[in-house]
């Protein structure tokens, strides 16, 4: 039992310790500049997730690995010693009141944090004038999307999550069976990037050749947003034959295929989230400064409709719209080379974080600990230099 | 950049074509000018320089507008004419304008090395390898200039050559001499007179036509054309045809007017519409519209303008000085109806005062008096005037600042350069309260240095910038409310931090030449300053950087991710936080703190400028091209003295050569926090 004892002292005492805090403070602040440093030849998207979202990593300086703990590590740690060191060992403390304000700040940032990682979409959702969507989709995720008519004439959706052959265990090829469907598929060839293009007479091609076309694999672009997926799909019906074919995230229409004389079509996609709401971009408008390309302002009248009631909204720059959990933001618009009187797109960013508004509490009760802590040190410390001098 | 530089090659093969003769005529460039025997009056300089026009965005005057075209020419914001005689920016412009032969011959155009006119077949025998030279000089190299920025643009800007680059830089900025040059050339340049006597004589009443007579006349020309082509009389054809050429003409007198908008619309008509240039107003014209009075008047002013210069190359300034009295009435109304001439008169003021040049001496001079004062201990009249002078200094720099937020109607801080003033001054805010709370003249001189320093750089930064530091914002940039939180609180973060690397720099400097025990006064109070100022950095760095995540979060959608900027003020907040934690803990003492808080400079230099040079993320805004070396070199003194500290603390571990008294450190961790 002494010895039981001993042991949690000695672990609340080494979580509770300066020592660690200094040491993962350190840890995070080298994480933080070797990931800011990687992301020139990575892009960001991948070093977010190998650094930042990750427990372990192995960075590279000359060729040489050098394991390092993850962001996801060193912050769960950093939250730990928060609470043990900096809450529950501070409990009995005097002149402590300001730290354990500023420690229950940092604390509420790092839970709006881990909402944030665990529990939230984003993506956009993109909109001619006079467009209307309910759904908004991934900037970097994708899906397989199998769809199948209605007789009335609505789609019937079954997705599949991109992440689930983008990278499997065992290899490719991977075999996704689906329910309600009288066939099997398996995603027997997956490029996170590449390009198709029809085969010609005076070259090979490195894949195989459907309908006269081929994905021809590309490096993957350090900016994620830009690699366009493509996969290799096989139909399995229930007796076994094969239909093969080649999805694309850039194709402008789905494969289609029949089994047992129904029509299904299958599409490689950026992963969709269904909205709430229906937005209708009634009007983009933009204003450069004069005689510039520089954009002064640009915003968005959209229209909301929820049921039979739809109402006017403008969103701008800094303004997003705060709507059943999801937030839209201006995000971009185009075409770029538009002229005047030409059709115009706008670009809303979509978040749906539970934890959007946290950060801001965070910050007001850091800012009132902070000035309440080295607010009293200032004034204990000019007392006494007036007392000195 | 690619399509600028199509323009550029065509603006070469145009300037090849002779078309704009009367400015950049290659024959009689050099010969035939008398030497300048009057420069421009104080009132045409003046009546000039408070001129309106609309550029980059924004409305400013026309001085402000000289001094910064003349800066990314020249390098500097003055210049010298063929004599070696100096010019002020706005003299400059005008000679550019009114006498583009002349100013041909003025050396304006800065090259860092010679390779790159070199490779344009131009000799190079003469000049330095960094060295200014003059448009007639750039002229043999013209096509090839052009030709080559056409080509060396289509490479990656990251893998450009030296000489690649520059020659993009300096096809860039003869574009820009061309369009101030061409800017009177409607003025200057004669129409071909109509021939005597015939029909178009008639219609127009007059052989002798101007680009404003034709401007003015611009409704009736589509009738005169109609009639001339419906006329059967044989002469008809002729007449059409000169007005086709005499319109031809025209047109590219109005295309080489394109690079000033010296005129304000009529407010009642549309108050967002952008400003004109006279080839803007020829076209308003030929459209249909009716110019009004003012604008009209404009033209025909401008017009005397490009006309005051004489046959024999001298200028009427009698003439000149009516003219620019004439834009001034005819364009200053109807900007001031527009509401865009309010902070006018304050812009000319600012850059005539020139509060920050005078700040920067005033740090000069505080830092030797304090320096002095040193070496003679018992003066306090010295150490008053030391602190009257960073007082003086501080306070112009606050003035400079504060009427840069009245001009742009702005807080403080919103570009990468008034970083530099905003921390200068608040680092100088912290160090004088410093000072008034603990008097050693530690803190005065460190405020002097830092002043010193900090308008140094922020003139530095200017020089290599070359660009407006009022500009217009992007639209996610224009929010009064996040510049005047987030931005000013991150930056007097920044403030904060340098000035404890200084003081923390003072104290491992001082240490590595003498022991604690020999004066553990002034090393406890440099101490005592480096920990106050590395606390209250931290109030503003933190709550900065998370009101900066806030911001992103209503711009961007995600409170935080990962980006550089974002990182190196995250990295400020880290580093400060770990060093009062190891303090706490007692992993760190006097000299460790100062180490810590003299290597934390490095971390907030790369927060600050370092992150916007690795060129990726939302927040790379701000141009940095050649800060890398001045952040290097910093970061090597840094470094340095730390190595310093770190020697310091070894010598002392060895045993003192005498008995030493015992003296509390303030880095002593106590009982409580």
């Amino acid at each position: 039992m002494t010895a039981v004892r001993s042991i949690g002292q000695l672990l609340l005492r080494f979580f509770s310790s300066f020592g660690l805090s200094v040491a993962l403070l350190v840890l995070l602040g080298l994480l933080t500049f070797l990931g800011t440093l990687a992301q020139v030849d990575r892009g960001l998207y991948d070093v977010q997730k190998s650094y930042f979202e990750s427990l372990f990593l192995v960075h590279y300086v000359g060729g040489i690995g050098i394991p390092l703990p993850g962001g996801n590590l060193v912050l769960g740690l950093l939250a730990v010693n928060l609470v043990v060191g900096g809450l529950w060992r501070l409990r009995n403390r005097k002149n402590v009141g300001g730290i354990v304000v500023v420690h229950i700040g940092i604390l509420m940032l790092f839970a709006a944090g881990l909402v944030k990682l665990k529990d939230s979409d984003d993506g956009h959702t993109t909109l001619y004038e006079g467009d209307e969507k309910a759904y908004f989709q991934s900037y970097h995720v994708n899906e397989l999307a199998l769809l199948k008519p209605q007789a009335d004439g609505r789609l019937e959706v079954r997705t599949l999550d991109a992440l689930a052959f983008e990278s499997p265990k065992s290899g490719l090829p991977v075999r996704v069976p689906i329910e309600g469907v009288p066939f099997d598929l398996e995603v027997t060839r997956y490029f996170i990037n590449a390009n198709v293009r029809p085969k010609g007479p005076m070259f090979n091609a490195p894949t195989p050749v459907i309908d006269g076309v081929f994905a021809d694999p590309l490096p993957q672009d350090a900016q994620n947003e830009r690699n366009g997926a493509a996969a290799y799909v096989d139909v399995i019906a229930k007796d076994g034959t094969r239909q093969s074919g080649l999805v694309w995230i850039y194709d402008t229409a789905p494969w289609t295929f029949t089994v047992g004389g129904e029509t299904y079509a299958l599409d490689l996609r950026r992963k969709r989230f269904d909205m709430p709401f229906r937005v209708k971009l009634e009007e983009f408008r933009k204003e450069d400064h004069p005689r510039t390309g520089m954009p002064r302002w640009f915003s968005s009248d959209v229209a909301v409709q929820k049921g039979a009631t739809s109402r006017l909204v403008t969103i701008s720059m800094n303004e997003p719209l705060r709507e059943d959990g999801l937030v839209l933001y201006q995000a971009s618009w185009g075409p770029s080379d538009a002229r005047p009187g030409d059709r115009l797109f706008s670009t809303l960013a979509v978040v749906r974080n539970p934890s959007d508004q946290w950060p801001l509490y965070a910050c007001i009760v850091i800012a009132v600990g902070l000035v309440w802590h080295f607010g009293r040190k200032l004034i204990r410390h000019l007392s006494r230099e007036v007392a000195r001098t | 950049m690619h399509k600028l530089l199509c323009f550029l090659a065509a603006t070469a093969l145009f300037l090849g074509t002779g078309a704009s003769a009367v400015a950049q005529d290659p024959s009689g460039a050099r010969e035939g000018l008398p030497p300048r025997v009057q420069g421009w009056s104080k009132t045409a300089i003046e009546t000039a320089g408070s001129l309106p026009i609309q550029d980059g965005g924004r409305v400013k005057p026309l001085s402000t507008f000289a001094k910064f075209t003349l800066l990314r020419l020249n390098g500097r914001s003055t210049a010298k004419d063929n004599e070696g005689n100096p010019l002020s920016a706005m003299e400059w412009l005008l000679d550019v304008m009114v006498d583009p032969a002349r100013a041909n011959q003025y050396p304006v155009f800065q090259v860092q090395d010679s390779a790159a006119v070199h490779s344009l077949g131009l000799s190079v025998a003469n000049k330095k390898r960094r060295d200014r030279w003059s448009f007639d000089e750039l002229r043999p190299g013209m096509p090839k200039l052009f030709e080559f920025a056409h080509d060396y643009s289509s490479i990656d800007a990251k893998v450009r050559t030296s000489v690649q680059q520059q020659v993009i830089q300096l096809a860039e900025a003869v574009d820009i001499y061309l369009g101030l040059a061409g800017f009177l050339d409607f003025a200057r340049a004669e129409l071909r007179p109509l021939t005597k006597g015939g029909m178009l004589a008639d219609e127009f009443g007059t052989e002798s036509l101007t680009f404003t007579d034709v401007v003015r006349r611009a409704g009736d020309l589509g009738d005169i054309s109609e009639r001339l082509q419906n006329s059967t009389d044989p002469l008809a054809r002729e007449a059409s045809a000169e007005l086709g050429h005499m319109l031809r003409a025209v047109s590219e007198l109005g295309r080489s007017s394109l690079h000033m908008a010296m005129q304000p619309p009529d407010a009642e008509l549309n108050i967002r519409e952008a400003w004109h240039t006279p080839g803007e107003m020829l076209m308003t014209a030929f459209n249909g519209a009716v110019l009004t009075r003012l604008e009209m008047d404009s033209l025909v002013a401008l017009e005397q303008l490009g006309d005051s210069l004489q046959d024999d190359g001298r200028i009427d300034m009698d003439q000149a000085d009516a003219a620019l009295a004439a834009v001034a009435g005819a364009t200053k109304p109807l900007a001031a109806a527009r509401g865009e001439t309010r902070r006018l008169d304050l812009e000319v003021t600012y850059y005539k005062l020139d509060l920050l040049t005078y700040s920067l001496v005033a740090f000069v001079l505080a830092f030797l008096v304090t320096a002095f004062s040193w070496l003679r201990p018992g003066k306090t009249a010295l150490a008053r005037v030391s602190f009257g002078l960073v007082t003086t200094g501080t306070l112009l720099l606050c003035a400079a600042i504060a009427i840069r937020c009245v001009i742009r109607e702005r807080p403080p801080v919103s570009t990468l350069y008034e970083t530099l003033l905003f921390v200068t001054a608040t680092g100088a805010l912290i160090g004088l309260f410093a000072e008034w709370a603990n008097k050693k003249r530690i803190a005065l001189a460190a405020t002097a240095v830092l002043g010193m320093v900090g308008l140094f750089l922020a003139n530095g930064y200017e020089t290599l910038d070359k660009k407006d530091t009022m500009p217009s914002l992007v639209a996610v940039l224009d929010t009064n409310f996040w510049l005047a939180t987030h931005v000013t609180t991150i930056t007097i973060g920044y403030a904060a931090g340098m000035f404890a690397a200084l003081l923390a720099s003072v104290y491992l400097i001082a240490r590595s030449f003498r022991r604690r025990a020999q004066n553990p006064e002034l090393f406890g109070a440099l101490a005592r300053m480096t920990y106050g100022t590395l606390c209250f950095g931290l109030v503003f760095s933190l709550v900065g950087t998370i009101l900066g995540g806030i911001w992103a979060n209503d711009s961007w959608g995600r409170f935080w991710g990962w980006d550089p900027k974002e990182n190196g003020a995250l990295l400020i907040c880290i580093s400060q936080v770990a060093i009062l934690h190891a303090r706490m803990g007692g992993y760190l003492k006097e000299i460790g703190i100062a180490v810590a808080s003299a290597f934390g400079g490095t971390i907030v230099a790369f927060s600050w400028f370092g992150t916007n040079l690795l060129g990726v993320g939302l927040h790379s805004y701000g141009f940095t091209s050649g800060i890398s070396q001045a952040l290097w070199t910093y970061y090597g003194i840094q470094w340095g003295i730390c190595l310093l500290g770190a020697v310091a603390l070894v010598r002392e571990s060895r045993p003192a050569p005498a008995p030493e008294a015992r003296s509390k450190s303030a880095f002593e961790p106590r009982t409580t926090t």
